[in-house]
C-alpha cells in the first residue's frame, strides 16, 4: 500500500496532492513533503486529501506539524476535500475543527 | 490451544510495511462477520494503532520482532488481542486519557494512538510491563450483526 504525493508549487497556494494509505510506513514521506513545501510556499499551503484511502494517527500528527510550521512561517494551511477516512480519524481525534477544511477548488 | 468458530490469528514481523496486510485481514474478517461499515473503519484504525505502537515503542524500529493479532468472537463480544515480545512500555503509556479538542497552543503531534483505542472500543485492558512484552485486549460489544447471538 503505497502513498503517492504530488506537489504543485506554481501558484499562490502550493498544493500537495496525496493518494493512497497514510500510515506508520508512509507518513514520513508526507511529513518530508509538507515540511519542505511550507517554507517555500508563496502564501498558502493546501493538502488535497481526496484520494486518501486510510489515515492513522501518524498521518494526523503530520498534518498537525504542517499546520504548526505554516503558522510559524506566516502561511495559511488548509485541508482540501478530505476523504471520509480522513474526516473520520480527525473527528475521533477531536481535531476536525482545528483545521481549515475546504472542498476542491 | 482451543479455537472457537471464527477465530483468526495473524503473526507479522514488526515491519511497518506489513501493517497494511494486518488491516486488510482485519477488514475482510469483519466483512465476513457483517459488522457495519462505520464501525469497521473505526476498529481497523484502533487495531492498526495498537500494532503501530508495538512497532514504534516496543521494538523501536527493529523490524524482526513479532507482532501478533488475535481476532475472536464470543456471543457478546468481538475480542481483539494485540501482543508483542518487545521492550515493556511504561504504565503511563497505556493510561486512559479522554480526547478533548486542544487549544491552539496545545497542539502537539503524537500521543493519539492509545486515545483512539479507548475511543473506539468498549473495553480496553493493557497488560504491559512483563519481561515477555506487551499485550492489549480490546473488546467491542456485538450489536446484532449477522443476526447471530446478540441481544438486540
Amino acid at each position: 500500500m503505497a502513498v503517492k504525493i504530488d506537489v504543485d508549487a506554481a501558484g499562490e497556494e502550493t498544493l500537495i496532492r496525496v493518494e493512497g494509505d497514510v500510515d506508520l510506513y508512509t507518513s514520513p514521506e508526507l511529513r518530508k513533503a509538507v515540511l519542505k513545501a511550507v517554507p517555500k510556499a508563496v502564501s498558502a499551503v493546501g493538502v488535497d486529501l481526496g484520494g486518501v484511502t486510510y489515515m492513522d494517527s501518524s498521518g494526523v500528527a503530520t498534518l498537525v506539524e504542517g499546520l504548526r510550521s505554516a503558522n510559524e512561517h506566516g502561511k495559511t494551511f488548509a485541508l482540501v476535500a478530505p476523504s471520509s477516512s480522513v474526516m473520520k480519524v480527525l473527528e475521533l481525534a477531536r481535531l476536525d475543527s482545528v483545521f481549515e477544511v475546504r472542498s476542491a477548488s | 490451544m482451543t479455537v472457537r468458530t471464527g477465530d483468526l490469528r495473524l503473526r507479522i514481523s514488526s515491519d511497518p510495511r506489513l501493517l497494511a496486510v494486518a488491516r486488510g485481514v482485519l477488514q475482510t474478517w469483519m466483512e465476513i462477520l457483517g459488522l457495519e461499515v462505520d464501525r469497521r473503519s473505526e476498529v481497523v484504525l484502533a487495531v492498526d494503532e495498537a500494532c503501530a505502537n508495538a512497532i514504534r515503542h516496543a521494538y523501536r524500529g527493529r523490524e524482526d520482532g513479532v507482532v501478533e493479532m488475535v481476532l475472536g468472537l464470543t456471543p457478546e463480544w468481538i475480542e481483539i488481542i494485540v501482543s508483542d515480545e518487545g521492550t515493556p512500555c511504561p504504565e503511563e503509556c497505556s493510561e486512559f486519557k479522554p480526547i478533548e479538542r486542544p487549544e491552539d497552543h496545545e497542539l502537539v503531534p503524537g500521543g493519539l494512538g492509545v486515545k483512539l483505542i479507548h475511543e473506539v472500543f468498549d473495553e480496553v485492558r493493557f497488560c504491559p510491563g512483563t519481561s515477555r512484552g506487551n499485550c492489549v485486549t480490546m473488546r467491542l460489544r456485538r450489536r446484532g450483526e449477522g443476526g447471530n447471538g446478540s441481544e438486540d
